[in-house]
């Protein structure tokens, strides 16, 4: 294959991150270890992202809208037969070259953010493993091969949630993070195999997706696929109700959670279920249940963020809410044209992936300044501390917030566009999408109050600087505020260049070839991305209430004596609505006790076994005596029972 | 004419010999060779039987047996001499401290007196064929 074709490029762009985690494993016995170990990561990182975007751009030369490479036979048994294969079409490039990209310069940050702690090396080992399973995830055609590097990145994030791992807090998180998912991803692997099954025992996705064309299955039996397979979506995206892990997950260093745990791992989901549209669209029932899950998720966990004090865990809780925005879309699939549904997705995925990681970032550089606390009751002020960090979190808070014209803005906005869409068509469930358009619309309001919330205690009012700090509190080095400085042009300007004017990316995600054969069978015929004002003007208008709110509670930078109405919920939200309590009692303390059940039972069946072990023992120990040590006693009872042997043979015989 | 049953007594009259020697005697050399007498009573029994039933297969398993005496005698001479230099002794129960921990030892009534001064100063040596066999290093030096 030679090197300028396509695949060898996605081959190239595959292998660079997993060549740079065996580089810095091997790195880190020897004494480069601390000083050398994040050159393989932010060289493939940067390599990587410069030939993804090369493919983008060379896209037109390729006519087929997909490449498939059929590497080599993983395994093989009876009917089941699993492919190395990946495929690149315009939804896994634009995927490929989001990851890479903002990779790259997470890579970057964490050289700064990262120096001078322990196990350097591992960490960099672990995220350019990361970088080649996510990738790996994106790329791949086959089902089995996907359910690899979806465990794999699953591993990857249960490594880095646990890097500090000597805090019991933090593996208790990573542990938490690692169950969690692994109940998710039952669902997936079930729904993996009857997808094989319906799919005439294929395990290529587009083998699969040929061969439902021609077979179309029963609509109870793809709905049931559909849900198992949104199954393991809602454990890796972080959805209501197994959304617990994730903010949990901050315990890991801060470009972990703006990696993984924001920008690429929890969108894997999101990107599974684009990634099947096609059966989703087969399905009547399973994209309402999508939507209803999004919905849910985006309002619970944008009023869960509403009174957290720690600056993390808001931004965790407000990626899981976008989470819910983007599983909201998705859950129109049925309804609307399904390239409206991918598209509307697929974009806030990337604008979110911008802002987010911006904003995890600039919590995690004012976490370096702050000798590690984050906890927004022991800062604040720190406007003229760290000027560019300060401008950086002003704006992913306006892309999170939708403030107009803003990366965010746009893609929220075409979100509830196709919820509208979906709500005007008059299916079955038009009621059901009028109600999540008006959820959508509350949690646009409680997005922009909190992040503002945050944004205001963190940087406004009287200059506090906590003990931790050591008296020497700065702005960040360059080499992580270039980062900020580039995810901030992103998260500015991504939106409106993606989108709005040149539909460049709708265009582009359109021509996916699983997206078609969604289209194709589905009912919608047409499909256009409009500007819908009512919408725009409302949503700007619900943004605006909440900033000016959060401006004016909190603009000292304090906590300021709250209204008595707001009391209530931020009470509420404060202590999480009591979930993590509800799942205790309903699902931790039964299987405690099923455990204690089982230590009982097994205690007494290994005490009987024990018992019966210790009889031969007791025997012996009677019978010990006669081993004593004389040759000629041993030969007197072996004659002796030769004798009676002999006796009784003899006797036998003789009658 | 020698019938079976002549085979046979002469057969269980050395098995009876051989175990009644080596119940009773201690020098591990002779309890060999007590053992020996044994397994030639037996084997003598198996040439008796194929005799009598006119086939070939008892000699062929008493030619077996005595191969493998042959090749266990070498062995049992290797480790009596290990066990001698051990002991500085022939007799069994010397070795009865293998004996089952915790078990009181057997005491002997009767013990092997202790080997001589002189005893220990011989070293016996292969003499050249035909001499008379050296019995102290000081008289090998004096005939020599």
């Amino acid at each position: 294959m030679p090197v300028s074709e396509p695949m060898s490029l996605v081959w190239l762009i595959l292998s660079l991150p997993l060549a740079a985690a065996i580089a810095a494993a091997l790195l880190s016995p020897s004494r480069f270890g601390r000083t050398l170990a994040h050159v393989p990561l932010v060289v493939a990182c940067a390599c990587a992202a410069l030939l993804a975007v090369t493919l983008l751009a060379q896209w037109h030369r390729i006519p087929s809208g997909r490449l498939v490479s059929q590497a080599w036979t993983w395994f093989a048994a009876g009917q089941l037969q699993v492919n190395v294969s990946l495929a690149l079409d315009p939804l896994s490039a634009t995927m490929l070259a989001m990851i890479t990209f903002i990779s790259a310069w997470i890579a970057l940050f964490s050289t700064g953010y990262m120096s001078g702690e322990r196990g350097y090396a591992r960490f960099f080992a672990i995220m350019s493993l990361f970088v080649f399973a996510m990738c790996g995830l994106v790329l791949a055609n086959n089902l089995f091969l996907l359910l690899g590097f979806w465990e794999l990145v699953g591993l990857c994030s249960y490594l880095l949630i646990g890097y500090y791992f000597t805090k019991p807090s933090a593996a208790a998180a990573a542990r938490k993070a690692f169950l969690v998912t692994r109940l998710g991803d039952v669902g997936l692997v079930l729904g993996i195999f009857w997808l094989w099954k319906l799919g005439g025992w294929h395990t290529d996705l587009s083998a699969i997706l040929d061969y439902l064309a021609q077979h179309r299955p029963a609509e109870g039996e793809i709905s049931l696929v559909c849900l198992l397979l949104l199954c393991g979506a809602i454990g890796k995206s972080a959805q209501f109700p197994l959304y617990v892990w994730l903010p949990d997950a901050m315990e890991g260093p801060t470009p972990v959670s703006a990696l993984i745990h924001a920008a690429t791992m929890v969108t894997a989901g999101v990107y599974l279920v684009a990634r099947c549209a096609p059966l989703f669209v087969l399905s009547s029932t399973a994209p309402i249940i999508i939507a209803w899950i999004g919905g849910t998720t985006a309002l619970l966990a944008a009023v869960l963020a509403l009174a957290q004090t720690d600056l993390k865990r808001i931004l965790a809780y407000s990626t899981v809410s976008q989470l819910g925005y983007m599983f909201l879309a998705l859950g129109t699939l049925g309804t609307v044209h399904p390239a409206l549904a991918v598209v509307a997705a697929l974009f806030h995925l990337l604008t979110h992936a911008f802002y987010k990681a911006l904003l995890f970032l600039s919590a995690g550089s004012v976490m370096h300044a702050m000798g590690g606390v984050i906890d927004l009751r022991a800062f604040g002020g720190l406007r003229r501390l760290m000027p560019i960090t300060h401008l950086c979190f002003l704006c992913g808070a306006a892309a999170l917030a939708g403030v107009p014209l803003l990366s965010g803005f746009w893609s929220k906005d075409l979100i509830l566009e196709t919820v509208v869409a979906a709500s005007e068509q008059g299916g079955p469930y038009s009621g059901g999408y009028y109600l999540l358009l008006l959820i959508a619309l509350v949690t646009a309001l409680l997005t922009a109050f909190y992040s503002f919330r945050a944004y205001f205690l963190a940087f406004w009012g009287a200059e506090r600087v906590p003990s931790e700090a050591e008296g020497h509190a700065h702005e960040s080095p360059l080499v992580m505020t270039g980062p900020l400085i580039i995810l901030a042009a992103g998260a500015l300007g991504a939106g409106i260049l993606l989108e709005p004017i040149t539909h460049s990316l709708s265009q582009f995600l359109a021509t996916t070839p699983t997206v078609q054969q969604a289209a194709q069978w589905s009912a919608a015929t047409e499909w256009h991305v409009h500007f819908n004002w009512t919408i725009a003007l409302i949503s700007t208008t619900l943004a605006a209430i909440g900033i000016g709110a959060a401006a004016l509670l909190y603009h000292r930078g304090e906590p300021q004596h709250l209204p008595a109405i707001l009391e209530p919920i931020m009470s509420l939200s404060r202590r999480e609505l009591y979930i993590e309590r509800v799942y205790h009692v309903l699902i931790v303390q039964p299987l405690e006790g099923l455990a204690f059940l089982a230590k009982v039972c097994d205690n007494a069946w290994s005490g009987t076994i024990r018992l019966i072990a210790a009889l031969p023992g007791m025997a012996g120990q009677w019978l010990r005596v006669i081993h004593n040590g004389l040759l000629q006693f041993y030969a007197v009872g072996m004659m002796l029972g030769l004798a009676v042997l002999m006796t009784f043979v003899i006797l036998r015989v003789a009658r | 004419m020698i019938t079976l049953w002549h085979c046979l007594a002469v057969g269980a009259i050395l098995f009876g010999l051989g175990l009644t020697g080596f119940l009773t005697r201690r020098n591990l050399i002779t309890m060999f060779l007590c053992a020996e007498l044994m397994l030639q009573g037996v084997a003598l029994n198996f040439a008796a039987f194929a005799r009598w039933h006119a086939q070939m297969y008892g000699q062929v398993f008493v030619i077996f047996a005595v191969a493998v005496a042959a090749a266990e005698a070498a062995l049992a001479l290797a480790l009596f001499l290990t066990l001698y230099r051990q002991a500085r002794s022939m007799d069994v129960s010397v070795w009865q401290s293998l004996r089952e921990a915790g078990v009181p030892a057997t005491v002997d009534p009767d013990p092997l007196p202790p080997p001589t001064a002189a005893e220990e100063e011989e070293i016996v040596h292969l003499p050249p064929a035909g001499l008379r066999p050296a019995i102290s290093r000081k008289e090998e030096h004096a005939g020599v």
